[in-house]
């Protein structure tokens, strides 16, 4: 078979990964880019990149393109994937699906109608040290597991502080939750809620805590409780607020414990599978749908923390004492 | 000489105004009683909490706010000012650090200098020619107060009293001054001639943050930086743009300790691994290079 012909819609920082790491691919090929900036642009070009649009809409309306990644900020992510899906590509858009369960039922709905594929970028689920960990509770060595611990910790949209860098800017949707649909639960969580259903299995219940440390409007730090039907319990434990960088899952079973803290080779491996599913004319892992139960289990936790009423604020403590 | 007053906030209830209060009485500092617009410019650099020693602790500069209505009125007009940057937006910047409650809390103006009337000014500085458009609010200030960090920098070897004022530069891209930064740095502080510095060192980022509890005061900047310099392991004759200030007269490099013995902050304070030139391009280069996915490695 031809070598599938993919298009890249968005080249912010993951957008950039994803442009590497497609140049790189024996079994692909990146036809097209679009990017609203045109050093985005230039940048493709120089890569390699034949065809560049300041549209995504004119990407889309390349016949001889079987695919398309979208890597764009979340308010626009319903309104790009169904219209990729109505121009008939297979998709691979990046998590969190939507910024709220009704946008990702449209985008689910829109899939369906038009009979093409979606995946969702989580890629933890394609990190070798992540995926050994599914392995051993597969294979029994950990007994039954009873309790998870994932945490995801950063500086989020932010630049960590290095001496021999100069910061990044943060692009302005960041900064309004009607763009970004919610803050560190929804950015971080739903990489650590994915990973722990796939771990453990069907969620019953959820409560959360939710932290707003630097005044945004959204939550840069969250606790969310997570109850399985088999009685097993999962922490998502989140955070923009850090410099330091904690990514890690720990599994506590019957038999043997086990931790996975190093993420590495995620972003290589979710395109290439995606690109075996097209092949190979399979559904996606972590479709649509997959990614529909973490988005309504985040919906859950911010109802519950509204319910609740236990945010805080505790960065002016001091000054409040 | 200058005098340049170093204290420590580390004892129980000696909170930050007790040691802003004992560095000025030990520089011998008055307020002046009829200044009725002040202007205290904090170092917001990006949008780090203090605690990682990069920015100015907004409850610092409360207290400073709170003496400065003791000591002078109650009613005087304080204006907090920080103009925007490559990567940083004021207006997120003062709501994320905290400076929008701080300042809700005490009554102050929140100035974002790129926002602000400007009036063209020329400078030159060690035979270049400068043209900066100058804030309003800064030129029509009656008393300017910096309150600075201390840290290493790449470009400029460290950035406290005299890099501080680079942010009262009101044009937003502030990276096209880099090719000649030494110089920019000692133009804008000609043209913006700050009253007093006060040191918020209670946390420091040299290799890694760390708590120093150091408050220092003095009306002479290139005194404070050189003080500064001292304590950060380095020789401020060789930092350039102390140097150049000296040299342009805007203050003395020698200076007169009061208080705490400085040397037992310089031994506190979180040197940096000793570097080979070619390697620290490499890493600046290799960061560059990798973004946002490469981990700390200082």
């Amino acid at each position: 078979m031809n070598k599938i012909k993919l298009g890249l819609i968005g080249l912010g920082s993951v957008g950039k990964v994803h442009l590497g790491n497609c140049l790189k691919m024996a079994q692909a090929e990146l036809l097209a880019v679009s990017d609203v900036s045109k050093r985005g642009l230039n940048f493709a070009k120089k890569m390699g990149v034949k065809k560049t649009f300041s549209d995504y809409r004119e990407l889309l309306n390349q016949k001889d393109l079987d695919a398309v990644i979208i890597a764009l900020p979340t308010h626009l992510h319903a309104a790009c994937a169904k219209e990729a899906a109505e121009a008939g590509k297979d998709i691979f858009l990046e998590k969190p699906l939507a910024r709220n369960v009704s946008e990702g039922r449209e985008i689910t709905s829109s899939i369906q109608k038009h009979g093409v594929r979606l995946m969702i970028g989580y890629p933890f689920r394609f990190s070798p040290p992540f995926q050994a960990l599914k392995a051993r509770i597969l294979s029994g060595e950990l007994g039954e597991v009873q309790i998870a611990i994932a945490t995801n910790i950063s500086a989020g949209p932010f630049s960590h502080r290095t001496e021999n860098s100069i910061p990044r800017p943060v692009p302005e949707w960041w900064f309004k939750k009607e763009l970004t649909g919610g803050g560190v639960l929804l950015d971080l969580g739903s990489h650590m809620i994915n990973l722990t259903r796939w771990y453990l299995g069907k969620v019953s219940s959820v409560e959360s805590y939710l932290g707003h440390r630097f005044n945004l409007e959204q939550e840069d730090h969250a606790i969310c409780m997570l109850k399985f039907e088999h009685g097993q319990i999962a922490i998502i434990n989140v955070g923009w607020f850090s410099q330091d960088w904690q990514t890690k899952v720990e599994l506590f079973g019957t038999v043997g414990h086990a931790i996975a803290a190093k993420f590495e080779k995620g972003y290589t491996n979710e395109i290439q599978y995606f690109v075996h599913c097209i092949k190979d004319d399979l559904q996606p892992m972590t479709s649509g749908d997959d990614a529909l139960k973490d988005l309504e289990i985040i919906t859950q936790a911010y109802e519950h923390q509204l319910r609740s009423r236990v945010a805080t604020n505790t960065y002016l403590h001091r000054l409040e004492e | 000489m200058s005098l340049v007053s170093f204290v420590r906030v580390q004892k129980k209830g000696h909170s930050m105004k007790q040691g802003i209060l004992e560095a000025l009485e030990l520089i011998n500092y008055v307020f002046p009683r009829e200044a009725r617009s002040i202007l205290i410019k904090p170092n917001l650099c990006y949008y780090w909490d203090y605690s990682t020693g990069q920015t100015t602790d907004p409850e610092f500069v409360a207290a400073l706010i709170t003496i400065i209505r003791e000591r002078i009125s109650a009613n005087v007009d304080i204006s907090v000012a920080e103009s925007d940057a490559s990567a940083m937006k004021c207006r997120h910047a003062f709501r994320i650090l905290g400076y929008e409650k701080m300042a809700e809390k005490y009554d102050v103006k929140l100035v974002n200098l790129s926002e602000d009337k400007t009036e063209k000014v020329e400078v030159s500085t060690n035979g270049q020619h400068f043209e900066f458009m100058v804030p309003k609010t800064i030129l029509g200030a009656d008393l300017r107060i910096n309150v600075p960090k201390i840290k290493y920098m790449v470009r400029t070897e460290i950035s406290c009293a005299l890099k501080n004022i680079f942010g009262c530069n009101s044009n937003p891209n502030k990276s096209r001054y880099h090719s000649r930064l030494d110089e920019t740095i000692v133009a804008l502080n000609k043209i913006m001639k700050f009253d007093l510095t006060i040191l918020d060192g209670i946390i420091v980022v040299g290799s890694k943050p760390r708590r120093l509890d150091l408050v220092m005061a003095s009306e002479d900047p290139v005194a404070f930086d050189s003080a500064a310099a001292r304590i950060a392991g380095l020789n401020p004759n060789s930092v350039k743009h102390i140097a150049l200030a000296s040299k342009e007269g805007l203050g003395s490099i020698s200076f007169v300790p009061k208080g705490v013995d400085f040397k037992l902050f310089v031994q506190s304070w979180p040197k940096r691994e000793l570097r080979l030139p070619g390697l620290h391009l490499a890493k600046s280069l290799i960061t560059k290079a990798r973004g946002s996915l490469i981990k700390d490695t200082v």
